[in-house]
């Protein structure tokens, strides 16, 4: 009876060895695949730089205009110029306003008066979403959330514009 | 829970004697390593078969990176080299398991010939092993265009020029490995990934699952 | 397990309501010296796998995986080389029986003779002994191949120089590249004379190093084309002096825009 018992021990013994030896061949054939997989998720996301929109403050007015700009854009081994977008004008207390055109709802392209039907908003297309001047969304349409802001600059009478940032985090 | 979830599937599904039959069975004492230290030689098989597991996992997180396309094949393997992290190591582990495995099978079909452990009734798994050792330097040549570096281009022009001498069908061997009568590019890189990710593996897969089950049921050849 | 009448099954299935218990035999049940696969003889392998994986991952970071500089179909002084394993065919195919009018013998006809015996092993060596004695053919056979096979790997791989190999085709990032200015006045000189060895990008070869990034003055420069330098045997260039000028303006603009 004793015997028997101990033969099971060492079964289980070996078992967890096995196991052992087993996670550590896994581990080390895994651990630099999953952390390339990985790698990614822990880049730290490159603060852009600012950039010069081609456009001068004197010229920025409280009537929303559209502003198109190229960013030098890096997807790995692939670098390209991506185009920008941004709705700029000057709010009832003399602040450069930078909005992103992207609609909160789903992503469509945002205008101003960009419907006949709703003066002085910015309206989606898509599902006919609206946003006031100050880019709260209006209460009862699609969007959730006010239009994103870019990170916005002055330097020797230019406008620099960043990176797009929702409301939450700016 | 474990236990439960195991008893609701093996009453549907009877999976016990399945893997107690792998689990269970004797290994014989003369390919122990423990009773007789020239037992080693039984291991190139399994270390084979190891490294072609890393090969796969490897291979699987390569082409997270990877791009088969002339323009884009070597900037995206010189990015994952150089700026993702462990992709190094990574490809370092692809690049020479390449080597390893071709290695590890010439040592594994060396100990079965020299036993003379293909003689009957195990004639079958020997010529799948054969094929099996096809299908691995098919791998390796298709992978070596898949850089696209110059040591990749030239290699792959030779290995083309070989097929193309063969009589009668030569030109269109060629052509159906090239994509292309004349050019080694773009649609000679999509088809050498084709044939190197999806078609070989399958085989390979194929032929290996042959190789086990036929050892399992032959069981391994005795003692010279 | 019961065959047959009386046997039940799950529901319309194959599958016996008869479960079989999942228990492993017991030690005593392996007859001799024999053992369990699991866990005994497996954790061996495992073991083994191990020690083996660690001496691969040593192997994959004491050496980094090669990478040569983005496949150039243009470059007419590369030495296409197969991987290792392919190299004793590669060799084959230098001998006068195996190229030119016999090339059928070195792609097809050897390899064929050889892949097929091994393929076919089981039915051409099909005497009842497996000891390496009793079937002295098969065995002297697969010797003599193994014999050919490193022979030809080695004396193939003996030929290459590796070293200046890996040093002639660094992995050049395509963006990174030297532009060469094709419509200076030098080019045609460089084209006519040097070109062969130094590569179209001045990148070097198998044959002559690349000439970006070089320490020379001018009249150097000049002198090496005409005298030569360590293996370079002299008068690989043969033009008038002017011509000379206009080669080693050629070479000295490539290395300001490198610089």
């Amino acid at each position: 009876m004793s015997e028997k018992k101990q033969q099971v021990t060492r079964r289980q013994f070996l078992n967890y060895t096995l196991t052992g030896v087993g996670g550590f061949m896994a581990a080390g054939m895994l651990i630099p695949m999953l952390r390339m997989a990985v790698d990614p998720v822990l880049q730290e996301s490159g603060a852009g730089d600012m950039v010069n929109v081609g456009l001068s403050v004197d010229d920025i007015t409280d009537e929303p205009q559209r502003v198109d700009w190229n960013v030098e854009q890096v997807d790995g081994w692939h670098e390209s110029e991506v185009n920008q977008t941004a709705w700029v004008f000057t709010d009832e207390n003399g602040d450069i306003q930078a909005f992103s055109p992207i609609c909160t709802h789903l992503g469509c392209f945002v205008s101003w008066e960009g419907s006949d039907d709703h003066p002085n908003e910015f309206f989606c297309p898509c599902h006919d979403g609206r946003y006031y001047k100050d880019g709260t969304n209006v209460p009862g349409t699609p969007p959730l959330a006010p239009l994103d802001v870019y990170e916005h600059e002055v330097r020797d009478g230019m406008l620099f514009l960043g990176q797009a940032k929702s409301r939450g985090e700016a | 829970m474990l236990q439960k979830i195991y008893d609701w599937i093996d009453d549907r599904v009877d999976i016990t004697p399945i893997w107690r039959d792998i689990a269970d069975h004797e290994v014989p004492e003369h390919v122990n390593p423990a009773h007789h230290f020239s037992a080693f030689v039984y291991c190139f098989g399994g270390l084979t078969f190891f490294v072609v597991v890393i090969q796969i996992l490897s291979g699987m997180f390569l082409t997270m990176y990877y791009v088969p396309d002339i323009e884009n094949a070597w900037r995206s393997v010189h990015y994952l080299q150089t700026e993702v992290a462990h992709g190094q190591i990574v490809r370092g582990m692809h690049h020479w398991g390449a080597s390893v495995v071709v290695v590890m099978l010439l040592l594994h079909t060396l100990r079965v010939f020299f036993q003379g452990a293909y003689k009957k009734p195990r004639e079958l798994n020997w010529m799948v092993g054969v094929l099996l050792f096809f299908v691995i330097l098919g791998l390796g040549f298709t992978g070596y265009l898949l850089p696209w570096d110059n040591k990749a281009f030239f290699a792959t022009q030779v290995g083309l020029e070989i097929a193309q001498q063969v009589p009668f069908i030569g030109e269109e061997l060629k052509t159906l490995l090239a994509g292309d009568p004349n050019i080694v590019g773009a649609q000679t890189l999509t088809r050498f990934f084709a044939i190197h990710v999806f078609f070989l593996p399958a085989a390979l897969f194929a032929l290996l699952a042959v190789h086990f089950i036929l050892i399992r049921r032959q069981g391994i050849s005795g003692p010279l | 397990m019961k065959k047959g009448k009386g046997m039940k099954f799950v529901g319309d299935s194959r599958i016996s309501v008869e479960r079989k218990p999942n228990k492993s035999k017991d030690y005593s049940e392996y007859p001799g010296r024999t053992e369990a696969f699991w866990p005994n003889f497996l954790l061996k392998e495992w073991l083994v796998g191990a020690v083996f994986l660690v001496g691969f991952l040593c192997l994959t970071l004491a050496h980094p995986s090669p990478l040569e500089g983005v496949a150039d179909p243009t470059d007419a002084a590369y030495i296409p080389l197969p991987d290792w394993y392919f190299l004793f065919l590669y060799e084959l195919l230098k001998y006068e029986f195996a190229s030119g009018d016999w090339v059928i013998m070195g792609i097809l006809v050897l390899p064929g003779i050889a892949f097929g015996a091994m393929f076919l092993a089981p039915f051409l060596d099909n005497g009842p002994g497996r000891r390496p004695p009793q079937r002295p053919i098969a065995v002297g056979m697969m010797l003599l191949a193994m014999v050919s096979v490193i022979w030809l790997t080695y004396t193939s791989a003996a030929a290459v120089d590796w070293e200046s190999r890996a040093e002639a085709n660094k992995p050049v990032h395509p963006d990174e590249q030297v532009e060469i200015d094709t419509s200076h006045e030098g080019y045609a000189v460089y084209e006519n004379s040097c070109l062969s060895c130094h590569g179209g990008n001045l990148e070097g070869g198998a044959a002559g190093p690349a000439l970006t990034g070089i320490e020379y003055g001018a009249d150097e420069i000049a002198d090496i084309a005409v005298n030569g330098i360590g293996t370079m045997p002299p008068d690989q260039f043969s033009g008038t002096d002017e011509e000379l000028d206009q080669l080693v303006d050629f070479i000295l603009t490539v290395n300001e825009e490198a610089n």
